[in-house]
């Protein structure tokens, strides 16, 4: 997996020279990222643990040590580490029913399960209740969370304040709830 | 638990994301991470230490880290004289009013602390407040009453980002805390929570004293609490910690009697916990009531009286309130009647009592209440008492259920009056449950005194899942009790038993003496509920023949007849290994270990939660499927990691008593 093309000296991982990092993590953030989604196909985990992974490795630089591999295998024993920490997580808790509908009672308060994410089905549904929005809804949280646009870029792409951004992701949260409720009804066990 | 829109907002950004591009990341979160990365590498690094919390706080700590960090530092160092000052003055005068009517005394002797001055990354340590923590060493028997109150004085703890929090004008900015240790784990501005050291039981020499008395106790609140701090990456208080809530909230599968109203099951076995002590067994006395099927349930005349004070918005703690009722409301019969009384500034009445066929209308005036004004307890729970009395009906369950987070600070007379109300009332017949919402300022030894006096119970409500278990899975029991100031008393025989303590019930002592005084409160005991007392004890070498004796007395909850039976137990029916025991005695035994170091209880010393860590998820094997058994794996888990980082702390405590190499000194404290 080491870069074959210049036989690097790893050294300015743990000097932390600036500009090697960048060119490093550019490379490696986006295969972290799609090693995660294959383990775990759920975004937003995939996202914490690229950030984690990444900010293990950067407070973790001066433990990296050359003569044990190239500074790719070690940023991928960093992530495999952080996948033993998720699955034995998983491991220690209840096991969670999948099913969104289950949820749509406490989405206003507790965090959904990662299992819930996983869910082929959950994309489908999200997908779904997505396209029954209003197209500026729509775009306002595609922009905000998938590509992570600020409110101010949103606005200008919209063509809208900063502060209709607000409201408009606001209303749009709503709406999504109300669109995700209508989809997948929650499941009176009562 | 987050405020509502935060949560939701979360909810929806982690669900969008499954519409977008799976393959890859979005180009501004690579960036993100990029320069947070790279502003991380502008501080030096921090060798092979290893980050101990599983969750990464999300994409804040990216963008500016550094910058931000030293710049805000410069702003609190700056302001912190001040900002001190001005917590001093708003916490103190908060406190004060909250507590006066209950006459608690508050311990203040440390002052705000846990400020960062260094832009470096924060070090994962427990920092703990309040009264300085010291090792919770048994009390002389005659001490064992003398009440040591606390309120822990605490700050908000933010991990990792403690550095990066705005100053807000206009409301109350503690000083950020490091991670672990003993502050509550909400996100709201705390002012206290009010926990109560009731101590630990001493080892009693059978000769001096052969008889060991208790009120049941069936409450589970302290399990739930202390589960909440170890959720949110927290060790609790020792004094939240009361084992016996933690062994009772664990299911044993005693066996319901058929015919009699009680059973009483013993077991036994050699037991090494903690140094210094050795030839120990572990004696496990259960008591289980009769069950009462759904349909035989007598029907229930419910009075909720629901606190709608402002401490209730906190962490949509009236949204947990209202949810909980509703699937109570959904598993009620049509026979139930159900009345509302709220309190805020004011008590009032909500609804009269109605039958379960308006359902629709019940659940509409739930869902309207809404939480506003300071909180008199005192006025809605009388209202509510009122309104039980006018709707009270004989050979019904008559019952009022307080939903609250214990804060009582307005009301002319305070909690001795509301508990003389309640005791009364008790006496009547209309008995009280006492259900615990929130966290902040969560006041654990009101509802928990109120539940007693109420001869109900008390169980506090983390989670949606712990409403299920009270209002659902277990709601006969929640209703209907079966035996009133239920006591239990054991007669150790001093020819085979050299000494004994019980672990826990500290709260529930009952003198010798008023065993057989059927005026003297105990506890009360609901359809198919079992209660289970432990005992460590210390026997004479090779002796034979009955250990103890137990005596169980109680009145019948329905003619108040009084009934009292007795139950043996012998050295020959001691297992010979706690490995050769049942499954639910190792439970019993490892749910009672953790609970005593949790505590940090004297008889703890020198045990470690990595033993019983391996022993919780060996029996979680053994209970396949058991959610209980599995979540307790996981808090023993967590609160090993949080221990460990806090490790140093504890063993730095002076010891208080000196042990010595004489296992004897310390058997009698």
């Amino acid at each position: 997996m080491a870069d074959q093309s210049n036989k690097q000296d790893w050294a300015w991982i743990s000097a932390g020279d600036a500009d090697m990092w960048r060119e490093f993590l550019s490379r490696e953030i986006p295969r972290l990222y799609g090693m995660f989604m294959r383990r775990w196909p759920n975004p937003a985990l995939a996202e914490e643990l690229v950030q984690k992974t990444v900010f293990d490795a950067v407070r973790g630089r001066s433990s990296y040590e050359p003569t044990k591999g190239s500074g790719e295998e070690w940023i991928f024993g960093i992530a495999r580490n952080n996948i033993r920490l998720e699955i034995r997580k998983r491991a220690s808790r209840p096991s969670v029913d999948g099913d969104i509908s289950g949820y749509m009672e406490t989405i206003d308060n507790e965090p959904l399960p990662d299992e819930v994410l996983e869910q082929k089905e959950t994309a489908a549904i999200v997908k779904a209740a997505l396209a029954g929005l209003a197209s500026k809804e729509q775009a306002a949280l595609r922009a905000k969370y998938i590509e992570g646009l600020s409110a101010r870029d949103i606005g200008r792409r919209l063509g809208v304040t900063e502060k209709a951004v607000h409201s408009l992701l606001y209303r749009a949260r709503i709406s999504l709830r109300r669109e995700l409720e209508r989809m997948a009804p929650a499941d009176k066990k009562g | 638990m987050k405020p509502k829109e935060d949560n939701l907002e979360q909810n929806i950004s982690r669900l969008v994301k499954l519409a977008g591009d799976a393959d890859k990341p979005s180009s501004e979160f690579v960036d993100s991470v990029m320069d947070g990365a790279l502003d991380e590498l502008k501080t030096p690094g921090t060798g092979a230490k290893k980050e101990k919390s599983g969750k990464t706080t999300k994409s804040k700590w990216v963008k500016g880290f550094a910058y931000a960090a030293s710049i805000l530092i410069l702003v609190i160092t700056l302001t912190l004289p001040s900002l001190k000052r001005a917590c001093e003055r708003k916490a103190r005068p908060l406190m004060a009013r909250k507590m006066a009517p209950l006459e608690y005394q508050v311990s203040n002797s440390k002052e705000v602390s846990g400020l960062n001055t260094s832009p470096q990354p924060p070090k994962r340590k427990a920092h703990f407040v309040g009264t300085p923590m010291s090792t919770n060493k048994p009390m002389a028997l005659k001490d064992a009453k003398e009440e040591h109150k606390v309120a822990l004085r605490v700050g908000r703890p933010e991990a990792g980002l403690i550095v990066a929090r705005k100053l807000e004008p206009g409301k109350r900015n503690y000083p950020p805390m490091a991670h672990g240790g003993t502050t509550p784990p909400n996100g709201e501005d705390v002012d206290a929570m009010f926990f109560k050291n009731y101590g630990v039981n001493p080892f009693v020499d059978t000769e001096d004293d052969h008889l060991s008395t208790f009120a049941t106790d069936v409450d589970t609140g302290s399990y739930t609490v202390v589960r909440r701090y170890l959720h949110d990456g927290h060790l609790p208080p020792e004094k939240a910690v009361r084992v016996e809530e933690f062994v009772n909230y664990f299911n044993y599968h005693y066996a319901a009697p058929q015919e009699d109203d009680f059973a009483v099951y013993a077991e036994a076995a050699p037991w090494s916990f903690g140094t210094g002590r050795k030839n120990s067994y572990l004696l496990r006395l259960g008591l289980k009531g009769k069950q009462v099927s759904e349909e035989y349930r007598k029907p229930a005349i419910l009075t909720f009286v629901i606190d709608v004070s402002g401490s209730m918005r906190r962490e949509n703690r009236l949204g947990l309130v209202k949810r909980s009722l509703r699937m109570l409301v959904e598993r009620l019969r049509e026979e139930d009647r159900i009345g509302i009384a709220v309190y805020g500034s004011r008590g009032r009445k909500v609804m009269d009592h109605r039958g379960l066929y308006e359902k629709g209308e019940v659940l509409g005036v739930i869902e309207s209440l809404q939480a506003q004004g300071s909180t008199y307890a005192e006025e809605g729970i009388r209202i509510g008492y009122e309104m039980a009395e006018d709707a009270y009906k004989r050979g019904y369950i008559n019952r009022v259920i307080l939903c609250s987070d214990g804060v009582a600070n307005v009301g002319r007379t305070g909690a001795d009056d509301i508990l003389e109300v309640i005791r009364k009332k008790a006496e009547k017949g209309i008995t009280l449950s006492a259900i615990g919402f929130g966290m902040g300022n969560y006041n654990d030894v009101l509802l928990e005194r109120l539940g007693d006096k109420g001869n109900g119970h008390y169980v506090y409500i983390d989670t949606i899942a712990e409403a299920r278990r009270v209002f659902e899975d277990n709601l006969t029991g929640t209703l209907q009790v079966i035996g009133r100031d239920v006591k239990v008393q054991v007669d150790f025989n001093p020819e085979v038993v050299r000494s004994y303590r019980l672990i826990g019930y500290e709260n529930r002592d009952v003198p010798d003496e008023k065993f057989r005084d059927d005026k003297y409160d105990g506890g009360e005991i609901g359809a198919g509920h079992s209660v289970t007392a432990l005992y460590e004890l210390k026997l004479w070498p090779d002796r034979e023949g009955t250990v103890a004796t137990t005596y169980v007395r109680y009145k019948h909850a329905d003619t108040s007849a009084v009934t009292e039976f007795k139950s043996p137990v012998a050295v020959e029916d001691f297992n010979r290994s706690l490995d050769s025991s049942s499954s639910e005695f190792k439970l019993a035994a490892t749910v009672a270990e953790f609970a005593e170091i949790l505590r940090k209880s004297y008889w703890a010393k020198g045990a470690t939660l990595d033993r019983v860590l391996e022993r919780a998820q060996q029996l979680s094997r053994e209970f396949e499927g058991d959610g209980d058994v599995i979540e307790l794996v996981d808090l023993i888990s967590k609160a090993e990691r949080l221990m460990r980082d806090v490790e140093d702390d504890i063993f730095e405590i002076e010891e208080p008593v000196d042990v010595g190499d004489d296992e004897d000194e310390f058997l009698r404290p």
